[in-house]
């Protein structure tokens, strides 16, 4: 028998990298996704592609901060591409038809999206329903309500509306607003969930609520600002897309749900609660927009796109359950 | 000795080693067991007990050494591998389908068939037979969901006959179970050694190994400590073994007197599970809680630390009114309650060693609303040395910690707060006898501070050792108050249990 040590067994090292930083998964698929379509399409790396990723996923992006933080705690939201919808048709309605003052709209769009949030975590708390059921039920509610508030489009919006969609120039490159408002409120949520005892006790909610309760947090209290932070994320998206399109459209954000949910699971955000990181989100929103900007240059069909949307999810949960296995 | 006394040598498993990621769980471990023989595995928690049965039945492959069947070398990389051996392994989660009938589940994977269709004919006769022959009167037809733990164990058991099992390995099987159900588990493996069986017997009951076993392995942290032949061993010698010390040890000497009333609880009612409760626990006194499962100790505790709350009665706190909304109201009073199920409630097993200690207490590292973690750190670092918490790194997941370093951190937990009233819920349930001292050092040192104890424990040497007074509960009333000097096992257990009329007659 020899002295040398046996090699370990069962995990490799690079499953160990992954546990030990979880997000080095997502920012390697992100750069090798990069270089892919540079390869490819010489026309995809400069300045004006990279402006573009991000303004296409901006609405996503921003919804995406809301799903993880309901994601982090067991939870799932499918009501926010609805509520989005509903915030930003009444949004455009106040300020373009009812000649409300734009700000006021603004705000009030969004405060209707954080009280359809605030009705999410009261049913998920207080009933103790299901995340899933509770967003399903809502999810209809905010789209019934938008159809019947209005079916056409919403035009002649003021200029505060669309202040988000327009852009300024840096280097010759074109950057929109608000995809400068994206990242900030990563930062911000990044701040919080790491420097603050309030995005502490979101992820002890989502490791293990009794225990968390048992330790002094207040769990309902973390759940209700969970998903009422969440509808204020989904009523700041509403206006970015609002701000995008330039127009109130009731037909908005009908499979953002799931392309907010995708984000955060490229991202590395565990379904199963208290694991995951709001960057790793915004790798995973950049992952799904490099892809989608990178097959059409290189003029793949937008039906091929969705195809390796699906492919790569499931490749990152593998990924993630593969790691995590004992 | 003669071959027929001891029986043939059927397993041997030589100079064993198997890592894990930053860890030697295994190292030099050596076990052999005849037919017929009842071999115990013997050592703390971490001690890698798991890991080594894990390679005998297939689910870890061992990195290093040789294990012989019957004399000749095996490879077993697989379960398949070890059941075609004829090594069956037990756990303590049982691998049952409480939805398929008796014997469904001991067919499990190997229903017979003729002429292409289940014989489920067989399969009942068969089925029949094998819990007759564990003298089980049980319907082979019956659902294994309704069955008791005890029930389904003989299930296991004979699920493991129906595959010619010679190696059957039993990780803690009297762990899930009542006395009564213990004597049937004796019986039972009396019956499968005498028919030729090697049996391998993971215990942490010292007792019953010297009531069932005829040898007894010991390993310590991953390593082989001795085989000893349980007939020329004393209970003192396998403690010294399993911990390197005496178990004289084990509980700490505390004196100092007790000194005021801290907490005073009074005729406290909460649903139906506890009834008319009253008692006082003073500044530097360890109350000790005894009664059995469901007694309603657990109801008591839970309403002190304010998870539940109390359906009548009244508190008070260095004697002013104390009624507690929340854990966290409690908390802020300066209570703080261990819980009895570490795993469910006690810890954020995913999250780290540092999440885990700071999570009770991050107002105190907050200015501005913004955590200083650098300072987290340092206290956590600091709580890590003083209660000798075994871990790589502050960031390590307490899920992967063994069972008393895990408690250990539940324990800075509430240290670090500077709490008065420490509530503990089967403080060592599920530790190994080296982290059990320490843990007791732990509660004596706090007592000597001044903090107030109330322990929860159903392991009557502990209640007796640490103790200064000793309640008993029974169906929801403390039924008796013993002080130290009163309380002994037999006393206790018949309070406990309802029969203290024979006591005092």
């Amino acid at each position: 028998m020899s002295s040398v040590q046996s090699p370990t067994v069962g995990r490799p090292g690079l499953a160990k990298m992954l546990l030990a930083s979880p997000i080095l998964g997502p920012v390697a698929a992100l750069l090798m996704a990069t270089i892919f379509f540079s390869v490819m399409s010489p026309r995809f790396l400069t300045g004006t592609t990279f402006s573009l990723i991000l303004q296409q996923v901006m609405v996503v992006g921003v919804l995406a901060i809301g799903q993880t933080l309901v994601i982090i705690t067991t939870g799932i939201d499918l009501s926010c591409g609805m509520l989005m919808a509903f915030s930003g048709v009444l949004m455009a309605s106040f300020a373009a038809q009812k000649g409300m003052n734009p700000f006021l709209s603004i705000l009030l769009g969004i405060a209707i999206a954080a009280l359809f949030g605030l009705l999410n975590g009261g049913l998920v708390t207080g009933v103790g329903l299901p995340a899933f059921i509770v967003t399903l039920g809502t999810m209809n509610i905010a789209y019934a309500l938008t159809r019947i508030y209005t079916t056409s489009t919403i035009t002649g919006l003021p200029d505060e509306l669309t202040f988000f969609g327009q852009t300024f120039t840096v280097a010759g490159t074109d950057i929109a607003t608000g995809t400068v408002l994206m990242i900030v409120l990563y930062l911000i949520t990044w701040f919080v969930m790491k420097y603050t005892a309030p995005g502490r006790s979101v992820y002890a909610v989502g490791d293990n609520i009794e225990a968390a309760r048992l330790a002094g947090i207040n769990t309902r209290r973390v759940l209700l600002g969970v998903y009422t932070v969440a509808g204020v994320a989904y009523g700041i998206a509403a206006l970015l897309q609002v701000a995008r399109t330039g127009v109130g459209d009731p037909q908005a954000g009908q499979t953002s749900n799931l392309d907010s949910i995708t984000a955060v699971v490229l991202g590395g955000t565990s379904l199963f609660g208290g694991r995951g990181s709001i960057i790793g989100t915004l790798v995973g929103v950049l992952i799904v927009g490099v892809f989608r900007t990178g097959l059409q240059l290189m003029g793949v069909d937008s039906t091929y796109q969705v195809l390796i949307t699906g492919a790569l999810v499931i490749a990152a949960v593998s990924v993630d359950q593969l790691t995590h296995r004992k | 000795m003669s071959e027929q006394a001891t029986g043939r040598v059927l397993l041997q498993m030589r100079d064993i080693g198997k890592s894990f990621p930053g860890v030697k769980a295994l190292e030099g471990v050596s076990l052999s067991v005849r037919e017929g023989q009842v071999h115990a595995l013997l050592g703390e928690n971490g001690a890698g007990k798991s890991t080594l049965i894990k390679i005998l039945s297939g689910a870890y492959t061992r990195d290093e050494g040789e294990i012989r069947f019957d004399g000749k070398p095996v490879d077993i990389r697989t379960p398949a591998d070890a059941e075609r051996l004829g090594i069956s392994t037990i756990y303590q989660e049982f691998n049952l389908t409480p939805n398929m009938t008796i014997a469904e589940n001991i067919f499990l994977g190997h229903l017979p068939t003729r002429v292409g269709r289940i014989d489920w004919g067989a399969v009942r006769t068969r089925s029949r037979e094998l819990l007759a022959s564990l003298d089980v009167d049980l319907d082979p037809d019956t659902m294994t969901g309704t069955l008791s733990v005890a029930q389904q164990q003989m299930v296991e058991i004979a699920k493991a006959l129906n595959r010619n099992t010679r190696i059957l390995v039993m990780d803690e099987p009297s762990a899930v179970l009542g006395e009564r159900d213990i004597e049937n588990l004796f019986a039972v493996v009396r019956r499968l050694q005498a028919s030729g069986i090697g049996i391998v017997y993971i215990s942490h009951r010292l007792k019953e190994i010297f009531e069932l076993a005829d040898e007894v392995t010991v390993l310590k942290d991953g390593r082989y400590v001795d085989t000893r032949n349980v007939a020329d061993v004393g209970m003192d010698d396998l403690v010294k073994l399993m911990i390197g010390r005496d178990l004289a040890d084990v509980y700490p000497g505390r004196r100092g007197e007790p000194g005021d009333v801290v907490l005073e609880v009074s005729h406290l009612a909460q649903a139906h599970l506890a009834k008319d409760v009253s008692f006082t626990v003073r500044a530097g006194e360890i109350v000790g809680f005894a009664g059995i499962t469901g007694s309603g100790r657990t109801e008591v505790a839970r309403v002190v630390f304010g998870a539940d709350r109390a359906t009548s009665g009244e508190m008070t706190l260095f004697g002013k009114p104390y009624r507690p909304r929340s854990p966290r109201d409690a908390i802020n009073h300066g209570v703080a309650l261990v819980t009895e199920d570490r795993k469910r409630q006690g810890l954020l097993l995913k999250l780290q060693v540092y999440f885990n200690t700071t999570v009770a207490g991050l107002d105190r590292l907050t200015s501005l609303g913004i955590l200083r973690l650098k300072a987290e750190q340092t206290l956590v670092r600091s709580w890590i040395e003083n209660l000798r918490i075994k871990t790589p790194s502050p960031q390590f997941m307490v899920v992967n910690m063994s069972g008393g370093n895990q408690q250990k951190v539940v324990l800075a937990r509430w240290l670090s707060l500077g709490i008065k009233v420490f509530i503990m819920d089967e403080p060592t349930r599920g530790i190994d006898v080296g982290s059990k001292a320490e843990i007791y050092q732990i509660m004596s040192d706090l007592a000597d501070q001044g903090v107030a104890i109330i322990m929860i424990s159903s392991e009557l040497p502990e209640v007796l050792g640490m103790s200064d007074r000793v309640m008993v509960m029974r169906e929801g009333r403390i039924v008796k108050e013993l002080s130290r000097a009163e309380a002994s096992e037999e006393v206790v257990m018949q309070y406990a249990v309802g029969h203290e009329e024979v006591v005092a007659g």
